[in-house]
């Protein structure tokens, strides 16, 4: 059996699953500064529901991360950059009061352009010693393509200042972007103790009852991680509800469709998009408040109305405001909703009937209209206003930046098969959406916990991102910063193999199923001409185990 | 309003996998704009490419035998690169543009027979038309900053007075395409406006910076265009290997600041690795209005960059001279050609050094008081298989008048009707924006 939980900002979701069916469901509220406590709470009637049954995992989507770095309850640190040429590196702001800049700089080819100054970083050790800084985190550009200056310079602070915790930039991430690469860097530097607190805390929770089926987490692309290797870079779990949610619909739905993840709530309804059975990734990483990261996390999207949403008039135009002010008013609350246009409409049996009309013919009274003209305007605007958004996300799919001839012919206008409604006010609204978008609205069974049965059965991903430059002899790993040194790639077919068997191995490691089928992402190879002769190659290759669910069969091998 | 900026390395095309002009060519280029994370910025906006039409590509050029012939998609997603930028210019979302594409084509003429200097077609002349056609513009400057004379971009407006086109380049003596020089001014109708800027070999930063004080910039001052658009060449760079010239980084990026150019589209530049991604991020930050102070070279030394004596005082010169010639250029004119005359003829060679085809060209110009006129153009190619390829072209300006219009409408329907000794008899009709070829297979409207 499989446990799922769900810590969602609001209410946490926890499923006890048998295969994918559904043996317990828990929907419980949020206690953002007691975590620990709703989780037990939600936990607690699972593990009375599988009476003893052996449990295979446990797989935890949280927002911990999110909540530390929102409430900014997190240590200060040195920020030690090595910018060499380019943009002004002061053009971002890092929020890191010590900030430090080092001359030196590494290529975009791994090779060092200009060498670091012994003087400036013995002074930048020093400014750190005396701030009694505790932790830094140092970062280069192109450092994911040579390490040797961020090596430097770490070997020589944690000499010179005991107890100095430093972050590497090409530890956290490979991929090409430096001001992002910072930002990580720090956000992980920052969360990684209050992870690993939390953390050893859960676990002493489980063990307490008995639990020795093993933790997993939830990262924001949608994979799963056992908690120890989770702990290296925390900031990965940031944003797992929307890739819960959208497992969870995946699990749902019939398999290899384009749906369209719809939860509607109190005053926003978030989107995710599964394009022919695979969820949509933002192109260049996840947004943390102001912060732009290199975290790999799913598209996704939000439309300002929801159920709760409070309406009004302003010049004879119905508005619709981001804001609620309490529950529908056919709830007990102060203003007119959507909630309450859906009353009226017939579309719910939630709330008061009289106390809904009322509320449309308040609103009606500025519009001229009566309270049944007024409900099917509010529908009308609150789904003109979700499509609209969901329209806008296909489109900026559509739009996203390719740099081959073949990406840009390949992509063709697509459209969802599904609507598939999550959240408390989707299964009213829902069945309009899809009349009117022309596909099927789909509220699956367990539509409510749909955030824990994903979490349940997300499978441990892994993708490696490999780029070979066999003039250089070496090669890089963006996902985890590995730099080795490499004289048997030459070809691209010698590439490929060994990204794929490189995979497979730490797959195994990750406890990936030896079963599963490793995917070639894509390959590309760039022949190096000095001289109108061809000298090296720079090849690039992506693999991965991808993104998904458990599946049925495979649940029933054990 | 932010710059708009449209990539497309083109990742997946070449001319032949070792020619300058291949897929590796943006890459590092590429590495570095990513990681400087420009792409995040505020500052700047990034568009998707989209396909140009045949329409679009029907208005600058006439294609032998026929488009389809002439292009792949790389072609058509380059060129519409740029209208994609033109677009987003004109409806106000971005305050300029940097169309970082390739193929180039700032050598693709009027009559395409083949590739000439790794141009198939001519992005920024399409999109000019574009421009003109969908949104009224009136006059337009092109300023062309790469090594080689731009002579597609002379061929295709060298008898259209709205567009002046000037051209920074190394001297026509000592590099490809050979053209280029001081006394190309431009045809009858438009003599002055296509002014040619020779550079001495190891011309630096001082030299290039000084005419585009003295001569370019009071030009543009002086014509007052609608639009300043940059073919945005970087094979002036101190380590291209096709070139001799002494430009910088910095030098560019200064250059594009002071230009302030609503448009620019890459053009050549084959330092792929020591100049272009130090070239590109300067002329994006500048566009940006972002410091470039930071762009450098590896191993750029300012003091490295000075003047000789001897070439600034050539500098001079020529920016003196280029400069009365501006001033005079209407009396210069009358003086050049003898405005009694209905028709001028021109006989020229063409050579296309990629696919090694030699044109033969007589060109008819008609001179008219009313109007810009139009051109009949005869073209013979001779292709490197043996083979032999006879057309004619009219092309009408824009704002041609009634006479003009209905005398060249008239050729190409006589034309059509006896072309015995003709493959294909063209009509681009920019007054009425309708683009036809004709051949042994029939008529054919150019559309989409
Ligand atoms: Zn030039
Ligand atoms: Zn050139
Ligand atoms: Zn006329």
């Amino acid at each position: 059996m499989l446990i799922g939980l769900d810590v969602g900002g609001t209410y946490t979701d926890a499923v006890l699953l048998d295969g994918q069916q559904v043996i317990k469901k828990v929907k419980t509220p949020t206690d953002n500064e007691h975590l620990l406590d709703t989780l037990v709470s939600a936990l607690d009637p699972l593990l009375d529901a599988a009476q003893g049954e052996s449990l295979e995992r446990i797989v935890l989507s949280t927002t911990l991360i999110t909540n530390l770095i929102a409430t900014n309850r997190i240590e200060p640190a040195a920020l030690v950059i090595i910018p060499g040429p380019g943009l002004n590196p002061y053009t971002y702001d890092y929020h890191v009061p010590d900030t430090f800049l080092l001359s030196g700089a590494i290529d975009y080819r791994g090779r060092e352009i200009e060498p670091l100054d012994q003087q400036e970083l013995k002074k930048c050790a020093e400014e750190i010693n005396k701030k009694g800084l505790k932790k830094a985190a140092v970062v280069g550009k192109f450092s994911q393509r040579n390490k040797k200056h961020e090596e430097t310079v770490a070997t020589y602070l944690k000499e010179h200042i005991p107890d100095l915790c430093v972050l590497m930039g090409h530890q956290v991430t490979g991929r090409l972007n430096f001001p992002r690469r910072i930002h990580t860097t720090l956000l992980t530097l920052a969360t990684q103790e209050n992870y690993n607190s939390f953390y050893s805390e859960i676990l002493k929770l489980l063990k307490k009852r008995g639990i020795t089926a093993p933790l997993y987490i939830l990262k924001a692309d949608g994979g799963t991680l056992s908690f120890e290797l989770s702990a290296a870079k925390p900031v990965e779990t940031i944003f797992s509800g929307p890739a819960a949610s959208t497992l969870g619909v995946l699990a749902l739905t019939p398999e290899g469709e384009t749906s369209v993840v719809v939860d509607i709530g109190g005053t926003t309804t978030d989107l995710a998009l599964i394009l022919s059975g695979r969820p949509l990734f933002a192109s260049r990483g996840a947004r943390v408040g102001d912060r732009l990261t290199q975290v790999r996390a799913f598209a996704t999207s939000s439309a300002a109305v929801g159920g709760d949403s409070c309406l009004e008039v302003e010049n004879g135009a119905l508005k619709i405001m981001p804001y609620r002010k309490g529950p529908a008013y056919c709830l007990g609350g102060a203003c007119p909703t959507p909630t309450d246009a859906m009353r009226v409409a017939g579309l719910t049996e939630l709330g008061d009937q009289q106390k809904a009309i009322r509320a449309m013919e308040m609103l009606g009274e500025g519009l001229k209209l009566n309270p049944q003209e007024t409900a099917e305007l509010v529908l009308d605007k609150t789904t003109e206003k979700i499509i609209a958004e969901i329209e806008k996300m296909f489109l900026s799919w559509e739009q996203e930046p390719a740099y081959r001839i073949w990406e840009l012919r390949q992509k063709k206008k697509v459209r969802p098969n599904n609507l598939v409604g999550i959240g408390a006010a989707s299964p009213a609204l829902l069945p309009l959406l899809g009349k009117k978008m022309g596909c099927n609205a789909l509220i699956p069974p367990n539509a409510e916990v749909a955030n824990a049965i994903g979490a349940a059965l997300a499978k441990v991903n892994l993708r490696l991102t490999f780029h070979f430059d066999t003039e250089r002899q070496f090669f890089f790993i963006e996902e985890n910063g590995i730099q080795e040194k490499n004289r048997e790639v030459k070809t691209l077919a010698d590439a490929e193999s060994f990204a794929m068997s490189r995979l497979i191995e730490e797959g195994k490691k990750l406890g990936i199923d030896v079963n599963d089928q490793p995917e070639l992402v894509y390959s590309e190879v760039f022949n190096m001409v000095r001289g109108w002769r061809t000298g090296g190659r720079l090849i690039d290759v992506c693999v991965q185990f991808p993104t998904g669910i458990l599946k049925q069969q495979e649940e029933g091998d054990h | 309003m932010p710059t708009g900026l449209v990539f497309f390395p083109a990742f997946d095309w070449a001319i032949t996998p070792t020619h300058p002009e291949r897929e590796e060519r943006l890459l590092y280029t590429r590495d570095q704009l990513f990681e400087e994370g420009i792409m995040d910025l505020p500052e700047l906006i990034e568009y998707k490419p989209r396909l140009a039409l045949k329409k679009d590509i029907a208005r600058a050029h006439f294609c032998v035998p026929d488009i389809e012939t002439q292009i792949t998609d790389a072609h058509l997603y380059a060129a519409g690169g740029a209208l994609v930028l033109a677009d987003a210019l004109m409806n106000k979302e971005i305050d300029n543009g940097f169309a970082l594409v390739r193929p180039p084509g700032h050598h693709s003429m009027r009559v395409v027979h083949g590739n000439r200097g790794f141009c198939n077609i001519h992005n920024e002349a399409i999109m000019i038309e574009y421009l003109r056609k969908k949104y009224g513009l009136q006059r337009i400057a092109i300023v062309d900053t790469d090594v080689h004379h731009g002579d597609g971009t002379q061929d295709i407006y060298y008898h259209d007075p709205d567009v002046l086109f000037i051209s920074y380049h190394q001297d026509g003596r000592t590099l490809y395409p050979g053209s280029g020089f001081c006394n190309e001014l431009g045809g009858p109708a438009a003599f002055g406006m296509n002014i040619n800027i020779p550079l001495q070999p190891y011309t630096t930063d001082e030299g290039i910076h000084y005419l585009l004080d003295n001569l370019v910039l009071p030009i543009l001052e002086d014509f007052k265009p609608d639009l300043i658009i940059n073919s945005a060449g970087q094979d002036n760079h101190y380590t291209d290997p096709l070139a001799n010239m002494r430009f910088t980084a910095r030098g560019y990026a200064k250059l594009n600041e002071k230009l302030a150019p609503d448009l620019a589209v890459l053009e050549g530049g084959y330092a792929i690795e020591s100049a272009l991604p130090y070239v590109n991020t300067g002329i994006i930050l500048a566009m940006a209005g972002l410091d470039y102070s930071w762009v450098r070279e590896p191993d750029y030394k300012e003091e490295n960059f000075k003047e000789t004596k001897e070439n600034m005082d050539y500098i001079k010169e020529l920016a003196d001279y280029l400069w009365r010639v501006w001033k005079e250029r209407e009396q210069l004119a009358e003086q050049r050609y003898e405005r009694k005359e209905k028709f001028e003829e021109v006989n020229r060679h063409i050579y296309y050094d990629t696919d090694g085809i030699r044109e033969q060209q007589h060109e008819t110009i008609r001179i008219c008081d009313q109007c810009p006129g139009y051109q009949i153009i005869r073209s013979r190619g001779m292709y490197s298989t043996g083979k032999v390829r006879v057309i004619e072209a009219v092309a009408i300006h824009h704002r041609a008048c009634k006479t003009c219009q209905e005398e060249a409408r008239g050729y190409y329907e006589q034309r059509k009707r006896e072309r015995e000794g003709l493959d294909v008899v063209y009509l681009q009709d920019k007054p009425g924006d309708r683009y036809y070829q004709c051949s042994a297979d029939g008529e054919i409207e150019i559309l989409d």
